[in-house]
């Protein structure tokens, strides 16, 4: 049975709390925010960047600080969680590690969506994109469903679908992007690989609001899912709807990772990394959206630091830093799963 | 013996258009423990689904209490009638006690905070199964049998009264096989009803109540071990000789294959379908001693 040797973390040992965890991860979450306000040409002294970072007038720290690093700080905090829980929710359903938004296609389909928006609207605030990047993210996931269909979800013919999907996609992005005019070219860089360079408050208001109704709607399933990983007859038996939650699951999935992408753009192999180190870090291959969605936020919060600091002052998209960071884990992902391949 | 809750009626199953069982009607005995039992294929796995509504029957339906299966919430279904399947998958990593806790699912809602009515039920789950001193341990670092009664214990969980195991025993070694049996079997006595499917007759025939033996689909024949398993019935259902000797220990049917090695037989038996062995001495189990 395919599933016994895909199943998620099937190397992990040791239990914990996952309390614990969470906690733990989101004390260095808020550590290593600090430290991403605080570092940057202009030498600021802590009190006042912490001042600043919770909108407190400070001074010095108010315009650059208060402007400049939070909202783009706390962007990267917010849509590494929504990534993280779509990755989640998603590898909970296909029962497979690899099934993660970005590599199914979903965020690619999101960003299409959103840049069709830039060339019907002709505006590119977040706020006016979100609608187009959500219809795009769930058109994208409803397409790889029925072509990874048969019978019942297969998560490899749906990655496979969701390859193929994704592609188009960026086909498609590259192509508006050609016949937009004057500041598209500029844009290029968000809506192929992601950026959290300029991001203003508007983008955080959003994040705010839609990791709040993402998380209490994911939290709503995670019980019902961690029977469904268990087999579907146990779910049935144990009282679940699988059906109905597997949809479900894979729809808020799809929104969270189409309001990421409209956020920042559709930033790569967040989705897929969070939720394995989260599991790994809770030590249970079952699904869990609290400590993914911490560990989420970390990665992209760590990568914009090092996006914006590595090269300095010349700033790369956060996309090639967790490319950089996700690449190898996939690597390493595929080998250990070419077995069951 | 009160009132019979779980009966199928006219029961047609099928896969697409093909099709498994046909017509078939059965009462589960309450209270009691029914071994359904038949060859490969023949639909036992199926029925026992439609028993727990996990498959839509084509045409007949399956009642508990009197309601039909399929018009009843998921939810309500789930906390009266739980069901084992065959290869469940753990999280990797989950602990004995995480684990037989989601047998609490159909008694929580998605929010609902774990209470100690829920702690109890899960307590006293592995208490029954004899997992108190492992609960903390992961799954993946059980014995088989141990395995299987954390499952077990899972679905004791949930607290239903009936209970339905597919293939229970399969995959242990017989030591755990009877550890298990004798786990179901003293469920029954507790007055749950417990339906499972089995492949070993001989276990079937000792600790069942209620025996179902089904070919192709249908039921051959359900009753009591020694009214169902006959020779002739066995033979017909299997299709393989056998003949039927009383068990030495509790003197239930036990079935031997009358097929062997023509250099090993060393005791002649009449194959022939329509005769009935059941009367056979126990002697000819001595006689099958081998020379090296």
């Amino acid at each position: 049975m395919s599933a016994r040797a895909l199943s998620l973390g099937a190397h992990i040992r040791s239990p914990r709390r996952p309390t614990m965890v969470v906690a733990a991860a989101a004390a260095l979450l808020m550590i290593i925010a600090v430290v991403s306000l605080s570092t940057g040409q202009m030498p600021l002294p802590l009190s006042q960047v912490l001042r600043a970072a919770v909108g407190v007038p400070s001074e010095g720290a108010d315009f650059i600080v208060g402007q400049l690093r939070a909202p783009r700080v706390y962007t990267a905090a917010l849509v590494g969680a929504l990534l993280a829980m779509s990755g989640a929710l998603l590898q909970s359903v296909a029962r497979n590690p690899l099934a993660s938004p970005d590599l199914l296609g979903i965020t690619s389909g999101a960003a299409a969506a959103a840049v069709t928006g830039i060339a019907v609207l002709g505006t590119s605030s977040s706020l006016a994109l979100a609608p187009f990047a959500v219809a795009g993210a769930l058109l994208t996931a409803g397409l790889i469903m029925a072509l990874g269909w048969r019978g019942g979800i297969q998560p490899l013919r749906m990655v496979i679908a969701g390859i193929g999907v994704g592609f188009v996609a960026t086909s498609i992005t590259t192509f508006l992007l050609t016949r937009l005019p004057e500041r598209a070219a500029g844009q290029a860089y968000l809506w192929t690989v992601g950026t959290t360079n300029v991001r203003v408050w508007n983008h955080v208001v959003i994040g705010v609001v839609a990791l709040a109704v993402i998380s209490l709607s994911a939290a709503w399933l995670q019980r019902r899912m961690r029977v469904i990983e268990m087999g579907d007859d146990l779910a049935g038996a144990l009282g679940v709807r699988v059906p109905v939650v597997r949809f479900a699951a894979v729809g808020i999935a799809a929104i969270s990772a189409g309001i990421a992408t409209a956020l920042a753009g559709p930033i790569g192999f967040v989705a897929l990394v969070a939720p394995a180190i989260a599991r790994r870090l809770v030590g249970s291959g079952a699904i869990a959206l609290g400590a993914s969605a911490v560990v989420g936020a970390l990665l992209t919060v760590v990568s914009d630091l090092i996006a914006r600091e590595m090269l300095a002052p010349m700033q790369l998209p956060i996309g090639l830093v967790t490319a950089a960071i996700g690449a190898p884990y996939l690597l390493i992902l595929l080998t250990r799963l070419r077995g069951s391949l | 013996m009160s009132t019979p809750r779980l009966t199928a009626a006219q029961l047609d199953l099928a896969y697409g258009k093909a099709r498994v069982v046909h017509d078939l009607s059965l009462t589960v005995m309450p209270g009691a423990f029914t071994a359904i039992i038949g060859p490969n294929g023949c639909g036992k796995s199926t029925l026992l689904r439609a028993l727990a509504r996990l498959h839509r029957p084509q045409g007949g339906e399956v009642t508990l209490d009197g309601r039909s299966l399929q018009s009843l919430p998921t939810k309500e279904v789930a906390r009266e009638l739980g069901l084992l399947p065959q290869s469940p998958t753990a999280p990797a990593g989950i602990t004995v006690r995480d684990l037989v806790a989601r047998g609490r699912t159909p008694h929580l809602g998605p929010f609902t905070p774990w209470s100690a009515a829920d702690a109890d039920a899960v307590a006293r789950a592995l208490h029954a199964t004899g997992l108190k001193g492992l609960a903390d341990r992961p799954v993946d670092a059980l014995s088989g049998g141990q395995r299987q009664r954390a499952w077990i214990a899972l679905a004791l969980a949930q607290e239903t009264e009936i209970l339905l195991l597919d293939e229970p025993t399969t995959f242990l070694d017989i030591g755990h096989q009877y550890e298990v049996l004798d786990l179901l079997h003293g469920l029954a006595d507790e007055g749950r009803t417990v339906v499972a499917v089995l492949h070993d007759l001989a276990q079937a025939a000792r600790y069942a109540d209620q025996v179902v033996l089904m070919s192709a689909g249908l039921v051959l024949a359900s009753g009591s071990p020694g009214q169902v398993l006959t020779a002739q019935r066995v033979s017909a259902a299997f299709g393989l000789p056998v003949t039927v000797v009383p068990d030495p220990v509790t003197g239930t049917p036990l079935i031997v294959p009358s097929r062997a090695p023509a250099a090993r037989t060393v005791h002649a038996v009449d194959v022939r379908p329509d005769v009935d062995h059941t009367e056979a001495t126990l002697a000819s189990t001595d006689s099958h001693e081998r020379t090296p």
